[in-house]
């Protein structure tokens, strides 16, 4: 027991087990559904997670301040817009522009909210639902209701969803999903690795410890925000590729799915603890669960339903089980340092 | 006598005599409006948002214009999530402050009904278009095409593009309460049991995509992964044709499963181009805002009745008559008409044009 | 606890309140020669009736320093449920009585995850107001249930009494119910003192957890029985009856001067932002402005409901750092907590 206590934290038990959950889900679906072991099956949840985990990443470092971000829904709706706009009127634009324009853009919307987070002391939800509001009114104010059209759009941005970044074997592992795997990884590193990671955490943990030990707290989460409102922004980009006609509701309601992400994934929405790891296999769960039902000849009125249990579940596990796991983790180690001191006494 | 007075008389007379030309109309004479009368009018679609209600508002403006109604032309409508309720309170407000006219395309058949009752009893004129309301909440409806018709217009593109032999296809539809495509897809239904011309299209199933883009790509590939052997996606709803094009493209299935149903010709073009898209059909809805304005109009001024078997010009369209609903009892409808499909043969012509 | 200064800044931000909404109400009477009338008064409550009696309840909520993101899809729940079962031929008096039942359980469900195992309300609400919309999409599907009772229809018309509806008239007592528990009885001070401590309140013998799941309770019932008055105002059910109600009520609530932290704001504040968001509302419609322009106008309105205070303090934090350069005050340093952290 002292070794495993050594070996793994509770957070790895955590994302083991939501490991363990999404091989018996495929494996419940693989004997429900037939040909459901194919790189069928594989391609559509790879790339129908791809924007979500993308903008998860961000949420998730918003998260881990112990703050929250509704209007990434909004945001990647203008962002997607805005750069389909441009590039359908400028043909010349390069993929480097357009990427850039739809970030910079998406990191001007999080700057918004960032200001009013955390220089304008305003609560996130607060700040966040009136912005989700805004964002999307003035974005159907500038659409004036008129939707991008793909025959306006260069070829290479309608063909990039079909880009292949590999194959191995039959699976072909495409550029976007390929790509927001990455930016998942990257972050992670970011996050153990970075003095601007472990900050985050600490915040989340305890903001009046954080500022009494001189962090700059403000800065840190205002940086979240613009990191939050860039990646929705790249969020927004593929999005553009992956739909092409884009109206003015474009991405409504995905701010739920990728709430439900970074919950699923451990993340604890009171700040300080979660991983880009497990909210990657969260984004994972919540997309095999929605691909494969719709595949299961299920009905379509239950979907709602299931989703809403399972994010339940999955905040209700996380409040019981983590922190048991933990006082046992931390009990352990205490009876370490008595045997250990014991053994010293006797010496 | 100069040409001048002369022509200057004549036209005198014409005026004088117009009022009572218009009375006699009654006898099968078809109407004509007369311009210029001032009305405060508000065209309400169901979401302002969607491309094909603002290509009304552009008919009905047109309308505006060429009535010369020196009032106001609104267009306004809800947020998506608050579509009834939306309505019912753009409709309230519209009454308290005595507009003459509200042309509605509604969200829900029952919901809206005590408000356009009470819009109605305030002396408004409720005119329904695209989507209607029940018979009592209304003047009348003016219907874009028959609904059955479109059930059997969808069931010959299937038809066609799946030729004798037939074989399996689905139908990818907007919310599952959409009043619109549930009678479209029925009278579909209805169509393809009683023709035997049919007997080898096999419908086998009805998913929905909420007119959300993305809902509408996933279940468009769920479909294909579903069914193997399918062959023909029929979606009858703009939002979804177009996404399922693009889930098409990306996957490479293209002419592999083939594409049909409703959808704007200018969202669908680099499709068809494409071979996403083989074949799909659908009405101006700029016509149908031009149509419904003039409707409206004189039926707000008094140039018309509203009566079944009446008879009018609207404008540049032409002749109409007010007839029953054959859908709905004691229902009152003008039908438009007619479809207009497009497909790989003839879309240059619409291109060109544009 | 409520001190001095607190009630000095609300009495102020109240004042506030009553100058915008003159200031509104003007507008809106230059605009319009139709805003005044009886007609238009009954209908701008008319339309919000079961939002604003809603916000009555999230007022005690907030100012306990939970939140409820549940209430749509409760209304939503209990109008299905409603409509589910006068369409099974069960008749509509017991159809009421079943449908207030469940949403009272639904709220209790709410309350023990939040009250007894400890889970924070914005996740627990967020997860089942997912879970109680799928129930009732489950309950309808597609279809949509009327032809209701003549005297279920009734509540939800005006002309009941007089020119007034049921709802108004349940909106006024409840308001004066409210307004007594919450400014003058034991039971209303333990909710502002659980919102301001809670880790003080439970040390000195309050009872936390029972406080708050009786508020979650209440919570349900009330929303269940919106959910009826919106499907009697209506005539018909459907799905997605009351969706996205939450902005507006949580907007009401934070408007009227309440903290979103807890602890802090009065049913007046909450009453006279009831009457600002209403009578905005009403002018921005006569003015045709489209729904998603109201919209945004009422998240700005949200966001600077609480911007405007905090600057408030800040500049009269500066003029006391001005006026009391060398005798700094212990209270400036208490004023730095909870400034952006979420709800919990």
């Amino acid at each position: 027991m002292q070794k495993v206590r050594q070996l793994i934290r509770p957070e790895q038990i955590r994302e083991l087990s939501l490991l363990l959950i999404i091989i018996l889900i495929v494996i419940f679906f693989g004997s429900q559904i037939e040909n459901y072991y194919s790189a069928r099956t594989f391609q559509r949840i790879s790339s129908s997670v791809m924007i979500i985990m993308v903008v998860a990443v961000g949420e998730t470092m918003v998260v881990l301040t112990r703050n929250i971000d509704l209007s990434v829904s909004s945001m990647v709706g203008f962002t997607a817009y805005l750069a389909g706009q441009q590039v359908s009127q400028n043909d010349n634009l390069s993929p480097a522009v357009v990427v850039l324009l739809a970030v910079s853009f998406g990191a001007l919307l999080g700057l918004i909210n960032g200001l009013l987070v955390a220089y304008g002391k305003i609560p996130a939800i607060v700040v966040t639902l009136g912005t989700l509001a805004i964002y999307r009114g003035a974005l159907v104010e500038y659409g004036h209701s008129k939707n991008i059209l793909v025959r306006d759009l260069p070829d290479w941005l309608v063909n990039l969803p079909r880009e292949t970044l590999f194959s191995v074997g039959e699976l072909d592992i495409r550029l976007l999903a390929g790509l927001a795997f990455i930016i998942v990884i990257i972050f992670q590193m970011v996050l153990l690795f970075l003095p601007y990671g472990r900050r985050l955490y600490a915040i989340g943990s305890s903001p009046d410890a954080a500022r009494i030990a001189g962090l700059p707290a403000r800065r840190i989460v205002l940086l979240a925000y613009v990191l939050c409102g860039a990646l929705s922004g790249l969020g927004g980009f593929i999005y553009l590729s992956r739909i092409g006609t884009v109206g003015t509701t474009a991405a409504q309601g995905l701010h739920m799915q990728v709430i439900a992400a970074v919950v699923v994934g451990g993340v604890n929405i009171f700040g300080g603890s979660g991983t880009m790891i497990g909210m990657m296999l969260g984004a994972i769960l919540m997309g095999i669960l929605e691909q494969s039902l719709i595949r299961m000849q299920i009905n379509e009125f239950w979907k709602d339903a299931i989703f809403g249990m399972f994010i339940l579940l999955a905040v209700a596990s996380d409040a019981l089980m983590m922190n048991r796991l933990r006082d046992l983790w931390a009990r352990g180690a205490i009876q370490m340092r008595i045997a250990q001191d014991a053994a010293v006494q006797k010496e | 006598m100069s040409t001048k007075k002369l022509f200057t008389s004549l036209l005198l007379v014409a005026l004088l005599l117009a009022p009572i030309l218009a009375a006699n109309a009654q006898d099968g004479e078809p109407i004509i409006a007369e311009p210029g009368v001032e009305l405060d009018m508000v065209l309400l679609p169901k979401d302002p948002g969607n491309p094909v209600f603002v290509e009304a508002n552009e008919g009905a403006m047109e309308a505006h214009e060429e009535l010369e109604n020196p009032g106001e032309l609104i267009f306004t409508g809800p947020t998506p999530e608050n579509a009834i309720p939306g309505q019912i309170e753009i409709i309230t407000s519209s009454t308290t402050e005595g507009v003459d006219a509200i042309m509605i395309s509604a969200n829900a058949y029952e919901e809206l009904v005590p408000a356009t009752t009470a819009a109605m009893e305030a002396g408004i004129t409720i005119v329904t278009w695209d989507s209607p309301v029940m018979p009592e909440g209304e003047d009348l409806f003016i219907a874009q095409v028959d609904f059955s018709e479109t059930g059997i217009v969808m069931a010959d593109m299937a038809l066609n593009l799946l030729g004798e032999e037939g074989g399996e296809f689905a139908v990818l539809s907007a919310t599952p309460d959409a009043s619109n495509q549930n009678a479209w897809i029925e009278a579909m239904q209805a169509a393809l049991e009683e023709d035997e011309k049919y007997a080898n299209l096999e419908l086998v199933d009805i998913v929905y995509g909420n007119d959300v883009a993305e809902d509408s790509y996933n279940q468009a590939l769920g479909l294909v992964d579903k069914y193997p052997d399918l062959k023909l996606i029929m979606a009858p709803t703009t939002v979804g044709i177009a996404a399922a094009a693009k889930a098409l493209q990306d996957e490479e299935l293209c002419g592999t499963v083939l594409l049909s149903g409703l959808g704007l010709p200018s969202e669908m073009e680099s499709f068809v181009e494409a071979g996403c898209a083989q074949e799909f059909a659908l009405w101006s809805f700029h016509d149908l805002g031009y149509l419904t304005y003039y409707v409206s109009y004189m039926i707000a001024s008094g140039q018309l009745e509203g009566e079944i078997g009446e008879t009018f010009v609207a404008g540049r369209m032409g002749e109409y008559t007010i007839e029953e609903d054959p859908n709905r009892e004691d229902g009152k409808r003008i039908k438009m008409g007619p479809f207009s499909q497009y497909n790989a043969d003839n879309f240059d012509e619409w291109a060109s044009g544009e | 606890m409520l001190q001095n200064r607190d009630w000095r800044w609300l009495l102020r931000w109240e004042s506030l309140l009553a100058v915008i909404l003159v200031a509104v109400i003007a507008a809106n009477i230059q605009m319009s020669s139709h805003y005044l009338g009886t007609d238009n008064f009954v209908n701008l409550f008319q339309l919000s009736i079961e939002k604003i009696i809603m916000a009555l309840i999230m007022t005690f909520i907030i100012i306990n320093g939970e939140i409820d993101l549940s209430v749509a899809s409760v209304m939503g729940l209990s109008a299905c449920l409603f409509g589910r079962l006068y369409d099974q031929d069960i008749p509509a008096e017991m159809a009421v009585v079943i449908a207030l039942v469940v949403g009272t359980v639904c709220g209790t469900f709410n309350g023990f995850w939040i009250a007894y195992a400890g889970l924070p309300s914005l996740a627990v609400t967020l997860a089942s107001s997912i879970m109680f919309r799928g129930v009732a999409r489950i309950l309808l599907e597609d279809r949509s249930v009327g032809l209701f009772p003549q005297w279920f229809n009734n509540l939800g018309q005006p002309d009941l009494i007089g020119p007034l509806s049921f709802g108004i008239i349940l909106f006024v007592v409840l308001f004066g119910i409210c307004l007594i528990v919450l400014q003058l009885t034991a039971f209303g001070r333990y909710v502002y003192i659980i919102g301001n401590n809670k880790g003080a309140a439970r040390y000195s013998g309050i009872k936390v957890r029972q406080t708050k799941l009786t508020l979650f309770i209440l919570s349900g019932l009330v929303a269940s029985l919106c959910g009826l008055l919106l499907a009697a105002r209506l005539g018909t059910v459907r799905a997605n009856a009351a969706e996205e109600f939450e902005l507006d009520i949580i907007t009401m609530v934070l408007l009227g001067g309440v903290s979103i932290f807890g602890g802090t704001g009065t049913l007046v504040g909450v009453g006279l932002s009831i009457l600002v968001v209403l009578n905005l509302r009403n002018g921005m419609s006569l003015a045709h402005y489209s729904g998603n322009i109201q919209t945004s106008v009422v998240g700005a309105l949200l966001i600077a409901s609480v911007l405007l205070p905090n600057l408030m303090r800040d500049t009269r934090r500066l003029r006391q750092w001005r006026d009391f350069r060398f005798r700094p005050r212990e209270t400036d340093l208490e004023e730095e907590e909870g400034t952006w952290q979420a709800v919990g």
